[in-house]
């Protein structure tokens, strides 16, 4: 075989990565077989177990005149999980630099993790006198354990085959971290980000509860004193919606730091 | 021009080595390396053959610099590749036997990967680069991942990748043993006319005596655990006698006992 031929029958082998698009079917099949089934809920059940569509829409078109409050809880969540990042990228990296402070600190990191989230609602007040630093205190202490775990996995998990390939070209340990490490981390990041979304989301209503005079939580709290159940739904699909396009944010990040797994 | 420079020659010393390992379970001792006593001078092309298991990879890792020898030592112009890491950057090119490229990165992102490692300015390292890679028939591949490419067109780039460092010493682990035959002889074919026209010193590992034999300048047999059972210059042996050559060093193999009449470990003086 010529090699012009041998290298035309390899090109032949070479992968096609163009992926079309396409709407998520299924999805939205799902979740419109669920509104359906809702609404004929509502139509038999009393109106505080399962509200119509219509007053729970009425509850929406009045949260879209109060767009602060959401704003407020999303700016709270974004610059929590910010600080947890930052926060969890030096201490995995100082863990995976030195032995002896992943021998002291992970400990630590698991008894943190153990502590329920309420636990944490109650030592914040008893701590804190600022409700956004209690709020701020209890995002960062569940979320930043969880960045710490999964990132230090990533590094550790980045294969002995390529290290070795690396190492052999002699790199100093900066240009050993920045041109193997973090890039062979960045889908455990990335994954880790997925993960603290969707917690941070559920615990920064939780934290809301308490003390707070804005957020999401605080309508919730407010809407439960009021007995408004249509509110309470209300406010909760506004939660999975933002949760919802926090996702899409990632998976869009995501799409373009991975390009090359497609 | 290399980058940098070892202060005396590339050629390669071999005293005394070796390699036990400490078995993780009972902690009984493993040879590796029972010992190894050998050079290379500069520019010679060397096959180093011998059972699966027989410690070659474990010789090859201590030749790049990875492992610590357990006794004795290998000296490259008077380093050692362990004790004096740094000092061989840009100086060893390594081919393994899977490509290791990095998937993350393109096929010319991988090759200046030793070239960024060495510092060159970042101009020279993408025409560098491009030029490996269109050496290799790679050029209209550059800004593919790997995961692209076929298993041939990666272990290409991976060639492009240790030659672009143009080092004094390339060193190719079981490099072309995963390729289907007609893609492994012809990159095969490619590795060897490089290194002969760059005058580099090419140390092979390999379990494939044709391969060896058809491509190699000198041959050392390893019996297992490591140690030189025999050790030849392809040159010295006419066509005709190769079928012989290749049934007797199978036959040393087997038993793992010397052959000194098809020739002893060569040592040059420092």
């Amino acid at each position: 075989m010529t090699e012009a031929v041998a290298r035309q029958s390899e090109a032949v082998e070479a992968v096609d990565v163009a992926h079309a698009g396409r709407w998520p079917k299924e999805t939205i099949v799902s979740l419109v077989a669920f509104c359906v089934l809702w609404q004929l809920a509502s139509m038999v059940l009393p109106p505080f177990v399962a509200p119509s569509w219509a007053r729970i829409g009425k509850s929406l078109a009045d949260i879209a005149t109060r767009p602060e409050f959401i704003a407020v809880t999303v700016g709270r969540v974004a610059i929590a999980l910010v600080i947890s990042f930052v926060i969890g990228m030096v201490v995995a990296m100082a863990m995976y630099r030195w032995d002896l402070v992943e021998r002291y600190v992970m400990p630590l990191i698991k008894l943190l993790m153990a502590v329920p989230v309420l636990c944490w609602i109650l030592f914040a007040v008893l701590w804190f006198k600022f409700r956004e630093v209690r709020i701020a205190f209890i995002l960062i202490v569940v979320c930043a354990p969880i960045f710490v775990i999964d990132v230090l996995d990533g590094m550790r998990g980045v294969s002995k085959d390529l290290r070795d390939m690396v190492r052999a070209l002699r790199p100093t340990a900066g240009q050993f971290f920045w041109k193997l490490v973090l890039p062979g981390t960045v889908p455990a990041i990335l994954t880790s980000w997925k993960v603290n979304l969707s917690l941070s989301i559920r615990v920064v209503t939780m934290a809301e509860l308490v003390g707070a005079t804005s957020g999401i939580g605080y309508a919730l709290m407010q809407a439960n004193e009021t007995f408004s159940v249509a509110d309470v739904f209300a406010w909760t699909v506004v939660l999975v919606l933002i949760l919802m396009a926090a996702q899409v944010v990632v998976t869009w990040v995501e799409r373009r730091l991975l390009v090359w797994r497609e | 021009m290399s980058v940098g420079a070892l202060d005396a020659s590339t050629d390669i010393h071999v005293r005394g080595l070796r390699k036990l390992y400490r078995q993780k379970g009972s902690g009984a001792a493993v040879v590796a390396i029972a010992r190894l006593d050998f050079s290379i001078r500069r520019g010679e092309i060397v096959a180093i053959v011998g059972k699966t298991g027989c410690g070659k990879s474990t010789f090859f890792n201590i030749l790049i610099g990875l492992e610590p020898p357990s006794d004795g030592r290998i000296e490259i112009g008077g380093l050692t590749p362990y004790g004096d890491f740094d000092r061989f950057r840009g100086h060893i090119g390594i081919i393994f036997q899977q490509d290791r490229l990095l998937p993350w990165r393109t096929l010319l992102d991988n090759v200046t990967l030793g070239l960024e490692i060495v510092g060159l300015d970042p101009a020279e390292q993408r025409a560098r680069a491009e030029r490996w890679l269109s050496r290799l028939g790679l050029d209209g591949f550059l800004r593919a991942f790997p995961n692209e490419l076929s298993g041939g067109m990666r272990q290409r780039a991976a060639l492009a990748r240790a030659f672009a460092v143009n080092p004094e010493i390339m060193l190719a682990d079981e490099a072309f043993g995963h390729l289907d035959e007609v893609t492994a002889r012809q990159i095969r074919g490619q590795f060897f006319d490089m290194v002969r026209d760059e005058g580099k010193t090419a140390i092979l590992v390999t379990h494939q005596l044709e391969e060896a034999i058809d491509t190699a300048d000198r041959l050392l047999v390893f019996g297992k655990p490591a140690t030189v059972l025999a050790d030849l210059r392809l040159n010295a042996w006419s066509p005709a006698d190769l079928p012989g050559l290749r049934a007797r060093i199978q036959t040393t193999i087997q038993n793992n006992e010397p052959d000194p009449e098809l020739g002893r470990p060569q040592e040059i003086s420092r």
